[in-house]
This record gives C-alpha cells, structure tokens and sequence, in this order.
C-alpha cells in the first residue's frame, strides 16, 4: 500500500515528515475478515503460542507480577 | 404524545419512532406499561420479606427524616426479622437466582459440549482447538496424542463435575491473580460447586435460618464467585471451544438492520447452540429456495438481546437491538418470527405479536410461554430442529399484513474482543501481550480501564445512562470494555469503531487506539461473558506494572442500567474480584443502613472492590475516574516523571 506522508511542524526544527495512517479505507467484509487464529496450523504451533502468547497462565516460569518462589 | 415525553423514554431515534407507531396501532408496549405500574417503594429498597406465609412482612424507613433509634428496634417483620436481615436476605437472593440463571447456562453448554464430543450431537463439533487445548492444559488433562474428541470428552466430564462439587473449590479460581487467591481462601469466600452455592443460599434465606446479615452477605458473595469464575466461565470457554473464540468482526445494529423484503427472523435470549445451528442452517439453498418460494427475496437472521452478541461476535449476524427493543422488532411489522430461549424474554412480546402477524417461538421446554407457538429445539438433531423453526418463520411471511415501517437507523460496529484477540491485537503473533497497555497506563496516556456493562431499564431513559456514562469515560481517556445491552447501546451511537476514537476519546486514549486499530470501547460479548473482563484484568495484573491484585489496577465497573437479578450478582462477583462498582436506577438494599454501609464500605477493606450508588451517569463516572486515580496514587503513576538515562557510572552507584 501507499504510505501517507504528512508534514508537521516541530519545535526547533522545521517542518518534519509523519508517517500517516497505515489501515485500509473502507470496511472489512465477511466474518473471516478479522480471524487470526488459523493463522496457527497445527497443534504444536497452538501449544507453543500457549506457552509464549498466553504465558500469564500457561508459561513454564513465573511471570510479571507474580515472579514468586513460594505458590500461592 | 408530547415531543418531549417521547424523548424521555429513549435516546435511540429508531425506538422513539417505534414507540410512536405501537401507540398509533393500539398495542401495549413496555414503555406503556411503565407508565401506569409504578415500582413499589419498599420493595425496591429490600424492605418487604415475602419468604413465609405470616407475612409479607413491610418494614419501611420513615420518609424524609432519619429513624429514631425506637422506631428501628420496632422495624422487624413478624418473626423478629430485622430490616438488616431482610434486606441482606433479598439481596443474596437476588445474587442466587442470578448465579442460577448463569450456572444453568453454563450447564446446558456442558452438555451439549460433551455430548458432541461423544458424536451425540450431530451438527456440533470442537472449532477452537486451540481452546481446547488450553482448557486442557489448565485442567490437567493428558493432551499427547489424543484426538480432539478424546480431550473434549474430558474436558466436559470435569466442566459437569464443577457443578455438583460439593468439596474444594472451583478449578478456574486457579485463574485468579495469586494475591486474590489467597484472599478468598483467607476470608473463607472460595467457592465449592456451583449448585452448591445457590442450594446453601436458598437454604440460608429461608424462614428461621441465617439471620446475621454479614454472615448472609458473606455466603452472597461466595455464590457471586461461582457464578463469575464458574458458572459463567465454563459456559464462556466451552461455547468458544464449540463455536470459535471471538475475533474482531464487522457488522451492524439497531432496527433499521430488518429487510422489508426478506423473511426476518428475529433469535433472542441468551444461549447460542440455538442460534448457532439457525445462523448455520438459515443459509441452507433448500431453506433459501423455501423463502423465496413465499414471495420473500431470502432469510434475514437477526439478533437480539445477548444471543445477538454470541452470534454477531463469530459471524457478524447484524442486531436489532437491546433488551427493551424486543417488542419494538414485532412493532414494526415486518418480524416473521422471535425465536426465543431463556432470560430476559418478557411476556410482553405475545401480546405485541397478536397486533401483528409475528409469531413468538419459544423452543426450551424450561421457558415457555402462554400464548406462544413451542417447537422444543432438540441439540441431539439440532439441524432438523432448526430447519423446523426456520420453516414456521418462513411460513408465517403470507400473512403480513400493511403496517410495516421498519425505521431507517442502523450503525457499523466492530465486536469480538475477547481476551485472546485483545493479547493477539497487542503484542502480535509472536508475542502476544498486554505490554502495551500497562506501559500506556504507566504514561498516562489511558488514565485507566472500565467495564460498563449490564440491562436496560425502562424506569430510565433507554441508553441515556450508558452513552452518558461511556462517553464521560473516554473522553476522560478511560478504555471501556462492554458486554450486554450496554455494549448494544455504545455501538448503535458509533462508538464501537475505530474512528470513533479521535471523535469522542481523550487525546491520549485516541493515540493508543489509533496506533493499534482499536476503537475506545471494546465489544467483549454477552452477559455471560462478562468472565472475559475478568481474564482481561487478570492478565494485566500478571503481566506487571500495575500492582498484584484486581483490586490494585486502575479500573473501575458500572452498570448504569441494570435491572435483572444476574446484575447483581455479576456486580458482586466484580466487587469480590476487587473492583469498585457502581450502580445506577436503584439500589436494592437502601432500606437497611448497615447491610447497604457493609456493601459499600466495608466490603473495601475485605475485597480492595466495593458497591457503589449513583442515578446519574455523569456523576458515575467521575466517581469511577476518581477511584482510578486513587489506584494511579497508589501505584505512584499518577505524575509524570522525568526520563532519566543513566550511564554506567550512575548504575554502579545504583548497586
């Protein structure tokens, strides 16, 4: 697609190119329009996109907020 | 009708314009019946004990002045009740019998679910298998070679069992932020088996039994628990299994969705294998061949009330409306047919129907109604079932007759937001993460996150509530996420799409929104998937940052129009979670100060969540903004902070 460029002005500098929006115009059609989880084929990419994807629950380390030695 | 009275009952022009055409017909319509059967003033604030044949029992607050201390001990129904007892009793009855209608869902899905996954019902099949496998890593089920059937099997077997579990607690507590884990099982709240949660209520509420309202409240909230990370979790996770994890899917809402030239058939309850296998079975060429043969130019499938966002959510089938929109579908002439099922059907419709030639269907044998045509929807040959209802929809299209005016209102929306698509939306498919929005909570650039959910209430100006309070939200740089009728409400007024961000959302909030794609209130799904918000929360808590518990995170919950039982115990079930929660219309406990304090008070320094009460929606939002930015204080994001590169020297000297 064609990237839409626009120029601003910023502070010390003279006008600078941004980078515009990147979505399609338009509406998406058909309710396959949005799905992503197909994207994952077979059961070990599943079971790998649990472990990464969904890691809060399904990671084999403690993770964020509850990195703890003792389980609850 | 005045201009202005008209105006009071809706916000949405579709159902103003409706509500005009049901007058000039002669039919009754709920909006009518509000105006000449007004609430009762005492049972509206908990104050009335009907649980035994001495009684009912009324046990009013003076009006206007506070109670002198003798006029309270006087204040006991004919047992010795006191105002506190009854009022906290109809509470956690309330909380029951929403529970119930959740956990029974729940179960009729568990059933289903494994009878497909034993070939007993042909036309359901597993979909997600990554769901599948998820449930089966959580619930510890061998995954190795196994067929999907084989897990599911399994998995069904252990969902059946979470109901009658009359020891431990509910598996998917596990799913809960350590810290609240712990805190349940402290405060002695973890729930055992759903059924037996509700049983022991019913027990506790009965004449002569639990009398100490904490204690009641107590037992309320642990049945709230067994609803929102039981019951309604189980159905939420099993319907995806079978019918596919909601991603984001366009489509569109209100009533100008009906076609004057198509049969319209209208499904409306709550559980989706029935309007799964119509969605499916209504696209048959035989079925189209049928309709066609009828004069009609095909089927138009519609949605309404939650079955509308189980099917909108996995196939974009467009919606008609919100709850009290049901009768207003019939009203404008065009609806072959309503095909319902359980919750928040009301009688109403049969009477509406017979001013038209509409046909009310009702097809589960525990929820009939007098006057309506039954045709029992079998899931063990659900395609035969469906092609039965679907027919009888098809049918009826002769006999319409000339009132037909379907309002011209209709508006796109995006839905599907479930927890797994939010993490995908955020971080990609290879690190999928709810990063990005805790970093942009850290900044200040989403001040917080609110779930605005829950009914309609025609005892307020329909919508008004929810529009008035989201739209304070956003702009108020708060992400909302939404399930229900409410959620129905933001996106027929265009603010479930993308562009609305820079129209009505906050700068920083827009910025977010506009770099992931996202629009600023997120369409979680149906009531019952209101477990999803729960998953949301809890993984931006274990994702860090934001603290260690629910009740740590800057989020707040409302639903400013509530009206069914299942409201009330969604909102306990939220409070018990640790979010503060606040209510609008009215509050079932005011008839009792210390039961309706306990909720309100008290119940923060138990849960880190509490009750809250306040009509106006403006006013509910700012007190949900100033609780999300005490939790900002709390967690010392609330000012900016100067970024600081530290070079090495200034490292060692940290160490």
């Amino acid at each position: 697609m064609e990237y839409k460029i626009k120029k601003v002005s910023a502070p010390n500098r003279d006008e600078v190119e941004l980078l515009g929006a990147t979505f399609e115009e338009g509406n998406p059609e058909g309710e396959d329009a949005g799905r992503w989880r197909q994207k994952l084929d077979t059961r070990m990419e599943k079971l790998k996109y649990l472990e990464n994807g969904e890691r809060y629950w399904y990671g084999k380390d403690w993770f964020g907020s509850e990195k703890r030695k003792t389980p609850a | 009708m005045a201009e202005e009275e008209k105006k009071k009952k809706s916000v949405d022009q579709a159902t103003v314009e409706m509500i005009e055409k049901a007058s000039s017909d002669g039919c009754s319509i709920v909006f009518e019946r509000a105006e000449t059967l007004k609430p009762c003033p005492i049972g509206a604030v908990g104050s009335c004990c009907s649980n035994c044949a001495m009684g009912p029992c009324r046990v009013p607050l003076p009006k206007g002045r506070e109670e002198t201390p003798e006029e309270k001990a006087k204040r006991r129904g004919i047992c010795g009740a006191t105002a506190e007892t009854i009022a906290a009793r109809n509470f956690v009855r309330m909380i029951a019998s929403g529970a119930a209608a959740h956990g029974d869902h729940g179960r009729k899905v568990a059933e289903v679910f494994l009878a497909a996954a034993k070939g007993e019902a042909p036309g359901y099949q597993v979909k997600d298998e990554q769901k599948l496998l998820q449930l089966a890593l959580e619930l510890g089920i061998s995954i190795a070679d196994r067929s999907n059937e084989e897990i599911a099997v399994d998995i069904g077997e252990l969902a059946q069992q979470e109901f009658g579990r009359q020891e431990g607690e509910l598996l998917f507590l596990r799913r809960a932020p350590l810290k609240r884990q712990e805190l349940w099982r402290k405060l002695g709240v973890a729930p055992r088996g759903v059924d037996r949660e509700v049983v022991e209520t019913m027990h506790r509420t009965h004449m002569g039994v639990d009398q100490d309202y904490k204690n009641l409240l107590h037992q309320g909230v642990r049945t709230a628990l067994s609803d929102g990370w039981g019951g309604s979790m189980i159905a939420t996770e099993l319907q995806d299994i079978l019918f596919g994890t909601p991603s984001p899917v366009f489509s569109q809402i209100n009533l100008g969705v009906l076609k004057e030239d198509q049969v319209n058939l209208l499904i409306h309850g709550h559980e989706p294998q029935l309007a799964e296998m119509i969605a499916v079975v209504a696209q048959d060429p035989e079925m189209v061949k049928y309709a066609k043969s009828k004069g009609s130019n095909g089927i138009n499938l519609v949605g309404m009330c939650c079955t509308a966002n189980e099917i909108l959510m996995r196939h974009g089938i467009p919606i008609g409306g919100n709850f009290l929109q049901q009768e207003l579908a019939i009203v404008t002439g065009a609806v072959e047919a309503i095909v319902v099922d359980v919750q928040c059907i009301m009688q109403g419709l049969v009477e509406v129907a017979r001013c038209y030639h509409t046909k009310v269907i009702t097809t589960d044998d525990k929820a009939r109604i007098q006057g309506a045509t039954h045709i029992t929807f079998d899931e063990y040959n659900a395609i035969e079932s469906a092609k039965s209802i679907i027919r009888a929809a098809i049918d009826n299209f002769t006999n319409r007759t000339k009132s037909i005016r379907i309002p011209q209102y209709k508006t796109g929306l995006i839905a599907g937001f479930s927890h797994e698509t939010i993490n995908y939306l955020l971080g990609g498919l290879f690190r999928a993460s709810y990063r990005p929005l805790n970093d942009n909570i850290i900044n200040g650039r989403i001040r917080g996150v609110a779930g605005v959910v829950g009914c309609n209430n025609v005892r307020v100006t329909h919508d008004d509530g929810h529009l008035a309070m989201v739209r304070e939200l956003i702009k108020n740089d708060v992400l909302v996420l939404q399930t229900g009728c409410s959620a129905m409400a933001s996106a027929k007024a265009g603010l479930m799409v993308p562009e609305a961000a820079v129209q009505y959302a906050g700068e920083g909030l827009a910025s977010v929104c506009e770099a992931v794609g996202i629009p600023p209130v997120l369409h979680m799904g149906a009531c019952i998937d209101n477990s999803r918000i729960l998953i949301a929360a809890t993984a931006m808590v274990k994702d860090g940052g934001l603290g260690d518990d629910i009740s740590d995170l800057p989020a707040a919950g409302a639903a400013p129009e509530w009206m069914s039982e299942k409201a009330i115990s969604i909102g306990q079930y939220f409070v018990a979670s640790g979010v503060f929660t606040v209510f609008g219309v009215t509050w079932p406990t005011l008839g009792s100060k210390e039961v309706t304090d306990h909720l309100f008070r008290d119940m923060e320094d138990m849960y880190g969540g509490m009750w809250a009460f306040e009509p106006d929606p403006v006013k509910a939002a700012h007190m949900m903004i100033e609780h999300i930015d005490k939790k900002r204080k709390a967690l010392g994001i609330d000012k900016a902070r100067e970024r600081v590169l530290y070079d090495m020297a200034m490292r060692r000297e940290l160490e």
